[in-house]
Order: C-alpha cells, then structure tokens, then sequence
C-alpha cells in the first residue's frame, strides 16, 4: 500500500456520499494530514467564503504512518478556514480516531454543506451514513460521546459551544482529545453536524515492513534516550514545564503583563504529582504517554498549556480552579488555550481575579466567546489581546525566547507554539541548546523548523516526536511508509510547500504582512526591540524567498506552486 | 557571527581535526554566506578574517573569501543547511584513499548517526567538486572529499562541529580496527 488514498465526501446539502481516490501525484507532494487538507481547501474553497457558511468545508484527514506500528502515529488532524482567523487552520488531536478512521477505510473525508436539522455521520467498516442526531444536540461532550460510544465506535463530536458557533470552539476526540485551536467546532456545528464516529476491522497497510522495522528501532533508540520525552514527560506529563517555564522567567502572569508567577509551585507539576492520585493515560502506541488523570474522579489533569492560560496568566494559584475549567472547556467544546488567554484578558480589562464568571460566559456565548481579540476590540482596548492574527497567544513569553517570538509572528495560523516547535531547542536544548535571548541565527531556524513541523503535521507524528527525531527519521519512516524515497532534504521542501500554500491562501483572502507581527505590549523598552524584529523579519522573508510577506513568483516555481500563485500576477 | 566562527575554529584546531591555516567555515545568513577568508588561522579568527559574500553568485568579494567558497555556496543552495565546516581531519582523509565510495563506520553512533559516509571526489575548489559535496549532502550530514577532508553540515554550527568530530571518531575507531585485524 503505497501513499493515503481512500477519499470519502459527503454533502449534507443533499446527503451526497462518494467514495473517490486522491491523486498520487497530489500525496506524493503533500503527504497527507495537514499537507492534503491545505491543498484540498486551497483548490476547493473560493476566496472569501465566510467560514460559517454552508460553502466551508471540513477535511478530517490522517497521514501514510497514522495507525500503524510507527510510535507516536495515533493523530488526525481537521483543516478547515477558521472563524476565528479568517486563515487557512488545521488542528490535530491525538487518542484513537485517527487510527480507526483508517480502519474503518478512509484516510481523508471532506464534509461539504450544511444539513437543516442535527446529524452526525457513521462510518461501520466501510459503510456511510448520516444519521439523526436530535437526541444529542444540545448535549455536551461528555454525554454526547457517552451515547454514541456504543459497540465500539470511536467519537469526534462538539459540545455546546460547536453548536452556537462559538469561534474558540473546538472538536473533541473520545472525551479529551481536542482538535482545540481555530474554532473548528463552530465550522462543525454550522453544518448542524455533531459528531462523527468511526469503526472498522480493516488492516492500515504500510510499503516496507523490513525497512520500517530497522526505521521505527532506530527512533525508539533516539526517544529512550532523550530525557524530555522519555522521563520529563513520561513522569509528570507536560506540567513538568511549569516550574521551569517560571524559573526562566518566561511564564505568561497577569495577561502577560509580568514574566514570573509567585505562586507556581501550587500549579506545578510536582505539586500534582504530589497531592493527586495520578493514572497515567496515553494515545495509540505510544509509550511516552503524557496525559495524566486523577483516578478518584476519573476527570483530566489539564496539560501544561491550559495551567499557564488559566494558571498564572489569570493571577490564579488555585489547581483545582484550573482543573475545573479545563473540564468545562473540554465538555462545553472549547479550546483551553484561547478561553483562557480570553480570560486573562477580561481580568485586566474588568479588574477582577476570577476566572469563573468569565469562562462561564464564554461557554454561554457571552461576548468573551468571541475570542480576546474581538471582545477587547469591543471594548476599544484591542491592545489588551494577546493573540496574533486573532488567535491567542500560549504560554510562553515571547520576549524571553526570541525564536519563538518570530515563530508566533510568521505563523500562517496565527500564534501558535507548534509551528516550529522552539520549546525544544530554545527552552529544553533538544536537540541543539540554542541561545533563546538572541535573535542570531533565527531567521534560518526557524523558517526550516516552520518547514520540517509542516511536514510533521503532514505524516502525522505527534510533536513531541521532535524532542528526539530529526528530519533524517522522519523522512525514513515515510519513506518506508509509502515505498518511495524521500530524503531529509524532500521532507523540509514538501514542509516548505506546505508553509506557502498556506501563506497563498491567507493572500488569497487578501490578508498582508502587516499581520506578521506581535502585540505592542512585546515591544519596546523592557522587551523586544521593534528595530531589531523589523530587521530579523525582513531576513526571514529574505530565507524564505518573499517579498513583503508575499512568495516570489521565482520561489514558487522551485516548489511547484506555480499555478497556485497565479493570482498573485498584478496583485500589487 | 564571527565570534561564533571563531569559537568552533579554535576548537577544530585544538582537537587536531585540521592545522591552523586549512580548512574553512561558513554560516548562511540571509542571501549571504559569512565565510572565512583564505589564509586566515582558524584559531585566531577576529572580525578581519571573515567575509560575507552572496548566496547565489560569485562576486569580487570571493577574492578573498576562502578557496572553498564554491563548495560552501553550493552546499546552501542545494541543501537547507545553516552551517558548513571543512576540515582536514587526518583519519577521515586515510579512510577515504583507503575505500573507494563510501566508509561504513564500525562504531555504535558512527552507525547509527551516519549508516555510511560517502566519499567524494573532485579538486579542490572545483565545480566538480561543489557538486559532489552538495549532492552528497542533499542526503547525509557529511562526507569526505577523497584525500582532501571532510565537509560537514547543521542547522547551526555547533551541529556542524559535532558531525565533523563523530566522522572523524568514526573514522579514527575503523582504521584501528582494520590494523588490528590485518595484523
Ligand atoms: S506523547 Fe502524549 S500527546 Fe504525544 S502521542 Fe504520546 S500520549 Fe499522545
């Protein structure tokens, strides 16, 4: 079995299903995961269609390794055009789906339209239907995946807040897993569609087991020995970060107006392990397993990402505040990062230390649910959001990791700290160490660090992967994986690829460079030099073969996005 | 950046991966590439010894850029490395007129870093040359010019450093092996 294949696409606008196969040429150049869907919305979405629309589509998409004997291969990733950046978005998830979306026997579906009442879509070993679904809208996610879990069927639905088209909204996987960024949930619920769920008996094939064999020993070797992935995660899960987040002086507190929470400790991950009877759980094959639940109460001890956000950046020392807003935001359907950046937010900007009130008007559609940017803009105190291009900023500082800061800015999604992984050489020295308070060398950096997580997401790995392999792996398992040869080299290209046509899209929705930047509060005195970031973004234009933000017809050619930039033609 | 150079240059002589007046350095930055300048000591670089000249074409500064310039040049634009060294390391340049394509190290990170290291061919500061290497490192993270040295790559130099000193240790640990078993 070579590259992904099996297409499925589905119109609720007329209950439409066809079975297709995707274009070899296409995965070849695109791999599969976030690769395939960017290209598939590229080609199939007109300029400008408003993201709620029935006119959107939704992509859930898996890559050649998804569910197969590769470590770390449990992810499936969403593409859609985010109601909260107006971008090209993809957002992954981890736990089981993925893999049994495949067995089931489809690598990528695409859902069109919009139905007029609920449904939900069943994929039973190969057989499609879309099913009534009005005895669990208006449900959470909790209960809604409890009912449609039955017999097996692994489950992607929305909560509440995919329903009333929230744009923080997220898609929830078997409970926890979140699709969480960009509002993919409320694209989902325009559709009237609230869950989809997958079963199947059929066998993920791969090209070259032999290779793979040697491939997948070779990166188990390199993920045994780095300490990040197989102690400091395995042992307290991701809020292992907190204490050293804050010791570096890095920690988002008080809206990101300090560097450094007092409190800490109380909402690190010793504590945790210290005061909460932990049960360690995991995604598909995966060893390391990082996520982490408190075995009394069966209920999820936030990731690290979700303490900073409505930890420290929210003034709040209280874990068990924060482990129950992370169960609300994951039951109501909403990303943690962005509902808490928005409440930390509406802290600086109402002057009250509570994150109740807040988050439940967030879940409830008030106007904090519109995301921080839109809420403060509102307001007239645009100033006071701490997002780039709309999307919320995670918990790390940018000021204290200058790789990091041109990552948040360049992103085509917005700020994200997954578009080229620097938590790992800047904050954690894996591989490399590298000087996080410089902005020497960055530009190269992280361009090719945007590129190789590109292509990552388009494998699909989980990103923790990163701490330990290197384009080289991962170039090896797809290349077993698929049967042709890719070289490190081919895998940063098709990342690079990927990074442009994004950055097409965002064009084509006639987007500018303006967006490539950070929020004021960065600048200036005490923080970033605006001088020395204007000069080390115009470097990483200068890498990345662009003019102003904008690929060079030149660059294009040499990726074979010729026909995809033609639009650009006479653009000024 | 010239610190930086500085700093790994010191470093390669004083580990005796090359003597003080060969070999060459270079990182990539932006269209440029900042390399050292023919003749200079590697381990007494200061801000004189480096020169940026373009990416993409030749241009008089190449005059003085290191004789290797070509080679360094079409590493980066065929590759997506950062950083470049060149060194003469003494058991790398042994295996290479000792094998005729590539050295398979016998050592457990040798292995399993490099698989193989090609050997190269091509005089120095050829065309011929720059290709070879630039092939050769579309591929893997360093290789061999045959009786010349090594070439090495990373996204920053430090990575550069340490795939130049494993090709030699590989190295190094092959030729011993093979004395002993031929004794
Ligand atoms: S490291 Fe954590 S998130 Fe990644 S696959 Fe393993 S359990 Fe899932």
């Amino acid at each position: 079995m070579p590259h992904i294949e099996k297409l499925l696409e589905i119109d609720l606008d007329t209950e439409k299903i066809e079975v297709k196969k995707l274009d070899k040429k296409m995965t070849s150049k695109y791999i599969g995961g976030r690769g395939i869907g960017v290209k598939l919305l590229f080609d199939r979405l007109p300029p400008n269609t408003d993201p709620l629309s029935n006119d959107n589509i939704l992509i859930f998409a898996t890559g050649p390794i998804t569910g197969t004997v590769v470590p770390l291969s449990g992810r499936h990733i969403v593409v859609s055009k985010s109601p909260l950046t107006g971008t090209a978005f993809d957002s992954s998830a981890g736990g089981f789906f993925g893999r049994e979306l495949r067995m089931a026997g489809f690598d990528v579906v695409i859902i069109k339209g919009a139905s007029e009442k609920p449904v939900y879509i069943e994929i039973d070993d190969g057989d499609v239907n879309i099913k009534d679904a009005s005895n669990i809208w208006g449900k959470n996610v909790k209960e809604s995946t409890s009912i449609l879990s039955n017999n097996g069927f692994k489950v992607s639905c929305i909560g509440k807040a995919g329903e009333n088209l929230i744009p923080i909204s997220s898609i929830m996987s078997e409970y926890t897993h979140a699709c969480g960024r960009g509002g993919l949930g409320a694209v989902m619920g325009s559709k009237k569609l609230k869950a989809f769920i997958v079963r199947g008996k059929k066998e993920i094939q791969i090209s070259d087991s032999e290779k793979m064999k040697k491939y997948i020993s070779e990166s188990m070797r390199l993920l045994n020995a780095s300490p990040v992935a197989s102690k400091g995660l395995a042992y307290y899960g991701t809020p292992s970060l907190v204490n050293l987040i804050n010791t570096m002086r890095i920690m988002p507190t008080d809206n990101f107006r300090k560097v450094h929470f007092e409190n800490a400790y109380k909402v690190s991950g010793e504590y945790i392990a210290e005061n909460y009877d932990i049960k360690k759980k995991t995604c598909y094959n995966c060893f390391i397993a990082c996520k982490r639940e408190d075995r009394k109460r069966n209920i999820e001890i936030p990731e690290y990402e979700t303490i900073a956000m409505f930890g420290p950046n929210s003034m709040n020392d209280d874990i068990e505040k924060i482990i129950q807003a992370n169960y609300i935001c994951n039951d109501y359907g909403v990303d943690t990062i962005s509902a808490g950046n928005a409440v930390s937010c509406y802290i600086e900007l109402e002057g009250k230390k509570d994150i109740e009130k807040p988050l439940k008007e967030i879940v409830e559609g008030g106007p904090l649910s519109q995301g921080s940017f839109r809420y403060s803009k509102g307001k007239g105190k645009e100033d006071s959001s701490m997002s780039v291009k709309g999307l919320e900023i995670p918990g790390y500082d940018p000021r204290g990791v200058l790789g990091l800061a041109l990552s948040y800015a360049t992103s085509n999604r917005g700020a994200c700290h997954l578009r080229a992984y620097m938590v790992g050489p800047e904050i954690l020295g894996k591989p490399k160490l590298i000087d996080r308070l410089s902005f020497s060398g960055k530009s190269g950096l992280i361009q090719i660090f945007q590129n190789i997580s590109a292509s990552v997401h388009s494998l699909i790995m989980c990103q923790f992967s990163s701490f330990a392999l290197s384009e080289e792996e991962y170039a090896n398992l797809l290349s077993a994986g698929v049967g042709e040869l890719y070289t490190s080299e081919e895998f940063i290209k098709t990342g690079e690829r990927i990074y442009n046509l994004e950055r097409l899209f965002n064009l084509r929705e006639s987007m500018t460079y303006s967006e490539d930047t950070l929020p004021g509060r960065f600048f200036g005195e005490d923080g970033i030099s605006k001088e020395e970031f204007n000069s080390v973004l115009d470097e990483y234009y200068t890498y990345r073969g662009w003019n102003k933000g904008v690929p060079t017809m030149e660059r294009l050619e040499s990726l074979d996005l010729k026909n995809e930039g033609k639009f650009l033609c006479g653009k000024k | 950046m010239w610190k930086e150079i500085g700093k790994f240059g010191k470093k390669l002589v004083e580990g005796g991966y090359l003597s003080s007046h060969f070999g060459n350095i270079s990182v990539r930055v932006g269209d440029g590439i900042t390399v050292t300048r023919s003749g200079c000591m590697l381990d007494e670089i200061t801000e004189a010894s480096v020169v940026t000249v373009d990416l993409h074409k030749p241009s008089s500064l190449d005059l003085i850029a290191s004789s290797e310039t070509i080679v360094h040049r079409e590493i980066y634009k065929k590759t997506s490395a950062l950083a470049v060294i060149h060194a003469h390391c003494p058991f790398a340049v042994i295996e290479s007129l000792l094998n005729d394509t590539s050295i398979e190290p016998y050592d457990s990170e040798g292995k399993f870093f490099f698989h193989e290291i090609p050997i190269v061919t091509g005089h120095i500061g050829t065309k011929e040359l720059a290709q070879n290497v630039a092939k050769a490192l579309e591929i893997h993270k360093g290789c061999i010019a045959k009786g010349h040295g090594t070439f090495a790559v990373g996204k920053i130099l430090e990575e550069a450093y340490v795939h130049t000193t494993m090709i030699e240790h590989s190295a190094k640990v092959k030729y011993f092996c093979d004395l002993s078993k031929n004794k």
